[in-house]
């Protein structure tokens, strides 16, 4: 009881406090949540009532999975049953890449206990009081929105370019980055590997350009050791992190020693669950399902995200006790091969094996038929290895024939989708 | 002094917008006031589809802003939705009024075009929406008309590299150059309230105060036929 005490004094150092407390902590936090949403969501007060949790308390954090599993459509389909009341002010969508996007509040209750990971986060990045981020639009993302008051609460200065994130605006980018010399960068992975593609191909002074950049901090896309250390080599940047989190409440940083990203658990709780809903010994891979730990705002309780993501089976080295989980996709940026799912970032692992590989795009090939064996992948660029590349493929994903479509001169971009049509490049019926 | 202390840059078109914190409540307030001119009311919802450094959308919430005490959803106690206006998310709209009910949309003009098409491809969509938002068009100085349609939309002057956010009265069909933040010398507008170079809009005259009972300049495009700004 003490030792509870004692920690939950210091919830300005609850990323070290050890797990009981921890989850002592989330507990309550949970009771909240559950609390404000049997009293304020009609949506959950329905679904917890006919599966007789009407009354429910939560004594433990492992209470939560009493709870049903709820996803998108669920939401998409109580309308304003599930939505918050006016004080959730601000609201932002998902990208509806697996479908109808949702619309996500956002209250500035809410906002503000974010803000407190967005600040470990780019402390653990290196972030320093006085120095200058160019950040990621606020209207993108809730994440994002969050960036700059935890820069400005850092002591720094916040740039914004102008555009979006999309290619089109790389000059845009580009001008930003040469007038305002940031320290710190805030930006989607997509869009930076984009970014060094562009330069070399304009021959641009990369390493010029990026000069002052300590550190570039990239969300949206799972990095493979390799495509860190080509996205670090290419911009002569210090170190690149990477974020990662979700609409939902998810929100995940690095620290320094780039395993998995810490899950900042003081705002969410995430599972990671097979397909019978049982949670996944650590190392394994499953899906994510995210508890928001703030009652404020859109209420998620057990929301599948759809994401496939695993927990560290190891504590990190950097004293930090938050868990630490890896997200590597979404079905839809991943294929069904002899019954296995293989994401984009698992093909990207084998295909960069071959440093000459690196940093090239690479798609899968949606197979024609649910049962296929074969796995196809398209790789952006001239032909390099095909058969060592295939190899490779059939060893360590398990697959019994592997595919490989050079796009030559065919240009696709980096995206967030990662999964195309065999007709696209030229497969297929 | 605005820009003094910055801590907040904007690239937009042709400057770099410099804000302390304290320097955007102002904006804010101005921004709400021209949404009050459109019509919008307290406790409204308001979706801006546009890019996040556009004073219309960093604005729009003390949310999106640091230091920022009141922004637009504060100013009308309502709510804003943030919609990038890359093409992907603009692909994504028709489908997000379906689930909220939104007051008003407004819509960068360069975008308004691939707008448009979505919400006619997916006409499930328009079918499902609880009520259709009111369209504002933000229009830059050099912007063309939009499209010729004769729907009835409305329309918000917005240049970000002058801080020039004025709305198209619906009474009269002017944009209000609102009193206090707008002055001019024969055809030169000046900003008072940020510190960019006059300059002047060309095709538009620009009316004294006094007209449509307001304390406010105007300003009239009498440009070419057809033009969205024009009468």
């Amino acid at each position: 009881m003490s030792l509870s005490v004692s920690v939950s004094d210091d919830i300005d150092n609850i990323e070290r406090w050890p797990e009981a407390a921890l989850r002592s902590w989330q507990a309550e936090r949970l009771t909240e949540v559950v609390e404000r949403a049997r009293d304020r969501v009609p949506f959950y007060r329905s679904l917890w009532s006919r599966a007789g949790l009407g009354n429910i308390t939560c004594d433990s954090i492992d209470d939560v999975r009493q709870f049903p599993i709820i996803n998108k459509q669920d939401l998409i389909n109580a309308g304003s049953e599930w939505v918050p009341g006016s004080h959730a002010r601000v609201g932002f969508s998902t990208r509806g890449t697996s479908g109808e996007p949702l619309v996500v509040w956002l209250s500035a209750e809410e906002e503000d206990v974010y803000i407190v990971p967005t600040i470990r986060g780019f402390r653990w990045a290196g972030f320093e009081n006085g120095q200058t981020a160019l950040l990621m639009s606020p209207v993108w993302h809730r994440l994002a929105a969050c960036e700059s008051h935890a820069v400005v609460r850092m002591g720094g200065r916040c740039a914004f370019f102008w555009g979006s994130l999309g290619l089109q605006y790389a000059g845009e980018f580009l001008s930003t980055l040469r007038t305002t010399r940031p320290d710190f960068l805030t930006t989607t992975a997509p869009f930076i590997l984009a970014l060094v593609k562009y330069g070399e191909e304009n021959r641009l002074p990369l390493h010029d350009l990026f000069r002052s950049v300590r550190a570039v901090v990239a969300v949206g896309l799972p990095l493979t050791p390799r495509t860190r250390e080509y996205i670090r080599d290419r911009l002569g940047v210090g170190d690149v992190f990477e974020r990662g989190g979700t609409q939902e409440g998810a929100a995940i940083d690095e620290c320094r020693f780039h395993s998995f990203g810490h899950v900042h658990e003081d705002v969410c709780y995430l599972e990671v669950l097979d397909s019978s809903g049982h949670p996944v010994a650590p190392g394994q891979r499953g899906r994510l399902v995210v508890t928001k730990l703030t009652p404020t705002g859109s209420v998620f309780v057990r929301y599948d995200t759809g994401d496939i993501a695993a927990f560290a089976s190891e504590p990190c080295r950097c004293g930090c006790t938050f868990r630490r989980l890896k997200i590597f996709g979404r079905p839809e940026s991943s294929v069904e091969v002899s019954g296995r799912m293989i994401t984009a970032y698992d093909v990207r692992l084998c295909v960069e094996n071959d440093p000459v590989l690196v940093g090239r795009n690479v798609l899968l090939i949606r197979p024609e038929k649910r049962s296929s064996g074969t796995l196809s992948i398209a790789i952006e660029g001239v032909e390099h290895d095909t058969v060592a590349v295939q190899n490779r493929l059939c060893e360590k994903l398990g697959v019994d024939e592997a595919r490989v479509v050079w796009l030559g001169s065919l240009r696709v971009a980096w995206g967030f989708r990662q999964v195309i049509d065999g007709r696209e490049v030229g497969l297929g019926s | 002094m605005p820009g003094r202390d910055a801590n907040l840059f904007f690239d937009v078109p042709g400057a770099t917008l410099r804000f302390s914190s304290s320097d955007l409540e102002q904006w804010a307030e101005h921004l709400a006031w021209c949404y009050g001119v459109l019509g919008l009311r307290s406790g409204c919802t308001l979706a801006v589809q546009d890019f996040g450094n556009s004073p219309l959308s960093f604005l729009g919430s003390a949310m999106l802003m640091p230091g920022l005490e009141r922004g637009v959803a504060e100013h009308l106690r309502g709510r804003f939705i943030c919609l990038d206006a890359s093409a992907e998310r603009v692909t994504l709209t028709p489908a997000l009024l379906t689930q909220v009910t939104v007051d008003a949309l407004v819509v960068r003009a360069d975008v308004m075009g691939l707008l448009d098409a979505e919400l006619a491809k997916k006409a499930r969509g328009r079918e499902q929406m609880q009520k259709m938002p009111q369209i504002v068009v933000a229009l830059g100085l050099d912007d063309p008309s939009p499209h010729g349609d004769s729907r009835s939309l409305h329309y918000l002057l917005n240049e970000p590299a002058k801080m020039l956010m004025a709305p198209q009265c619906p009474s009269c069909g002017v944009f209000h150059l609102r009193g206090g933040f707008y002055d001019s010398d024969g055809p030169t507008i000046h900003n008072l309230r940020y510190d960019c170079e006059p300059f002047e809009v060309s095709g538009a005259e620009i009316l004294i105060r006094g007209f449509c009972g307001s304390e406010d300049l105007g300003l009239r495009f009498c440009a070419a036929e057809g033009d969205s700004k024009s009468l």
